[in-house]
């Protein structure tokens, strides 16, 4: 009996995931390395990476769906189709309660609704600013001379929270950069800028609303605090992958799956 | 079918000494202009880019306007008969005013004051009396008009609508098969092309006996102006096509039924506002706008909404949030893009109209 693979490749801003699954959706490698300034490239790279992982060739693997900013880069892929999509079905994978799903991606940030089947049923985006997102923390965290580990580590919800804007990058800078002046802790910028992009997002979940669980993916759910804090506004628990920032890329593999089997079905494959 | 340059065609023109007037969006009485031999030229969107026009404007006004007076303060040769304003939008009659009174123009500027709000007895009777003014206004610069050439221009307009509404309905049934970009753009020419050539260029459009292939993916549009053509040209690779409007520069210009042959100019001209559909500039009952919207959609059998909102268009802003909040409610997806009339497509709002489509899509194949 012949056997099938899929593989989703979500070539983001800062980010490219892969993730090759098996028929019968089983997870057989994941794999995130940075995009750097060339998406074809970081997608060919990561998509051998993750094969490495699984000693299937090019080959072997059955359907291939592209996703991310940079999806019309790859390729090599069979398919492709929005990170939208593919977080919604990469969420309800993981989580299958899951009725809402925020992605605090790279450069933009999404709050979709899906059904239960994961099927999207409504989405928002942030709008053309930073704010928000992924690339937000990585400019502040910049600015206060962190890495984005150490600014993901600080948890302190109950301390004190220096004011910071939540819709402009640049004037959020700014505020940072005279908050350092005027010597205020760091521990208290990281958490107002936490709270910055956790206002960001609430307007953007309310603009939707929320539906069944909440499944946040993208790599800004690896930031405690952040999620803490979001948890608090949101009034509830959040469902975090062990891999938030693959959620895309398995989404797209399981589309690139079932997209086959429809082929199949359908006679046209 | 070949629809010709703007820029072009309006230079051509005024080469052979046309009296040409620059009119800002959106409605006013094409006809009493054509009655005196002058040509409008609508300028809804000039392209390049705003420099001069933000020294005079606040930066929350919306890019028509900004983009409007930038061409103004330009002094085109191709206008030379004077800028007509109507009061489409506060922002529009501000404008008015400002190039009239403060900024100053070598040629004349005209305004012309819409009613607003619900059509009755006094509305009517305004109309007829700001009409009348009108062409007083343009008699006392130009010459007496002749009755008979304004029932011409009305016989014109007449023409033009129904093959108008014709074309519309072809659309919404599939009975024409041309892209998105080409739809536009046939409905868009009626901005710049002469009465007679728009016409001519209109009886060319080939309408089908039969529906054409089964569409894909049917989609409505509101807003002020159809989605650029770089967004046009993203919706046909997509394999979406726009079945129905509502936008101030497409379908909320045609009457919304077919209009018996004018007789009388002056209560046709009267009558042919009062049919045009519901619309957020000219204020009235938001209730009837949505039935209206929900009718479109239901002939059209579109399956979603796209609302492409110009930047700080204040009458479209008002009216969105409820028509977004009501089509919610009835489970009709709704995508809201932005524009600030740029002449490219981000590649965040691909991945709203492209996710977009994959909703509708999925939704259509279960």
């Amino acid at each position: 009996m012949a056997e099938f693979y899929f593989a989703g490749v979500d070539v983001g801003s800062l980010s490219t995931d892969v993730s090759i699954i098996d028929d019968s959706g089983k997870v057989l490698s994941e794999i995130v390395i940075p995009t750097s300034v060339n998406g074809s490239e970081a997608a060919e790279a990561a998509f051998d990476s993750a094969l490495k992982l699984t000693n299937l060739s090019r080959d072997g693997i059955t359907a291939i769906t592209a996703t991310g900013y940079g999806r019309a880069s790859v390729a090599f892929a069979t398919g492709k189709t929005t990170e939208i999509s593919c977080h919604g079905v990469g969420a309800h994978q993981l989580f299958p309660k899951t009725g809402t799903v925020i992605d605090i991606g790279g450069q933009d940030s999404k709050v979709i609704q899906i059904d239960s089947r994961g099927r999207m049923l409504d989405f928002t985006m942030n709008d053309k600013c930073a704010a928000g997102t992924g690339r937000f923390l990585e400019v502040m965290a910049n600015r206060l001379e962190l890495d984005l580990d150490e600014l993901s580590s600080s948890k302190n919800i109950q301390g004190e929270s220096a004011p910071i804007s939540s819709t402009c990058t640049v004037f959020a800078e700014s505020e940072v950069i005279s908050l350092l002046a005027k010597n205020t802790p760091r521990e208290e910028i990281v958490h107002g800028l936490q709270r910055s992009i956790v206002n960001r997002i609430w307007s953007m979940v309310t603009s939707i609303g929320i539906e069944g669980e909440v499944t946040l993916t993208g790599g800004v759910a690896h930031n405690k605090g952040l999620v803490a804090l979001l948890e608090e506004k949101l009034g509830l628990t959040l469902n975090i992958p062990e891999n938030p920032q693959t959620v895309g890329a398995l989404g797209g593999a399981h589309i690139a799956r079932r997209a086959y089997h429809i082929s199949l079905e359908s006679g046209t494959n | 079918m070949m629809i010709p340059d703007r820029s072009e065609y309006l230079k051509g023109l005024a080469q052979t000494g046309q009296k040409i007037m620059g009119v800002l969006p959106a409605l006013y009485p094409r006809e009493l202009l054509w009655a005196f031999d002058i040509h409008a030229a609508e300028i809804w969107d000039p392209p390049g880019e705003i420099l001069h026009a933000n020294a005079h404007l606040q930066t929350t006004i919306c890019p028509i306007v900004k983009k409007s007076l930038e061409f103004i303060l330009k002094d085109p040769d191709i206008i030379n008969a004077g800028y007509l304003f109507p009061h489409t939008c506060d922002s529009l009659q501000n404008l008015g005013t400002q190039v009239k009174d403060l900024i100053g123009v070598s040629l004349p500027v005209y305004t012309f004051y819409n009613p607003k709000g619900s059509f009755n007895n006094t509305t009517i009777k305004y109309y007829r009396d700001i009409l009348q003014n009108f062409q007083l206004t343009l008699e006392t610069i130009y010459r007496p008009l002749d009755p008979e050439k304004l029932l011409t221009a009305c016989e014109l307009s007449h023409k033009i609508d129904s093959h108008l509404l014709a074309i519309h309905q072809a659309r919404m049934t599939n009975h024409l098969s041309l892209s998105n970009e080409e739809y536009f753009k046939l409905m868009r020419a009626q901005e710049y092309l002469l009465p007679a050539d728009y016409l001519n260029l209109l009886e060319q459009v080939d309408i089908l006996d039969q529906p054409g292939e089964s569409l894909k993916t049917r989609l409505m549009v509101s807003g002020i102006l159809p989605p650029t053509s770089k967004i046009l040209e993203f919706l046909d690779e997509l394999g979406v096509s726009i079945v129905a409007d509502d936008l101030l520069a497409g379908s909320r210009r045609i009457p919304k039924f077919s209009m018996d042959a004018p007789s009388s100019p002056i209560d046709y001209l009267t009558d042919r506002f009062f049919v045009l559909p519901p619309c957020s500039t000219r204020g009235g009952d938001l209730d009837e706008r949505m039935h209206h919207i929900s009718t479109r959609m239901k002939d059209s059998r579109a399956q979603g909404m796209l609302f492409d909102m110009v930047k700080f268009c204040e009458p479209e802003l008002f009216d969105h949030r409820l028509l977004v909040k009501t089509l919610r409610e009835k489970s009709i997806p709704v995508l809201t893009l932005e524009t600030e009339l740029e002449h490219h497509i981000s590649g965040q709002d691909k991945t709203r109209i492209e996710a977009f489509t994959e909703l509708l899509f999925d939704m259509v194949s279960t």
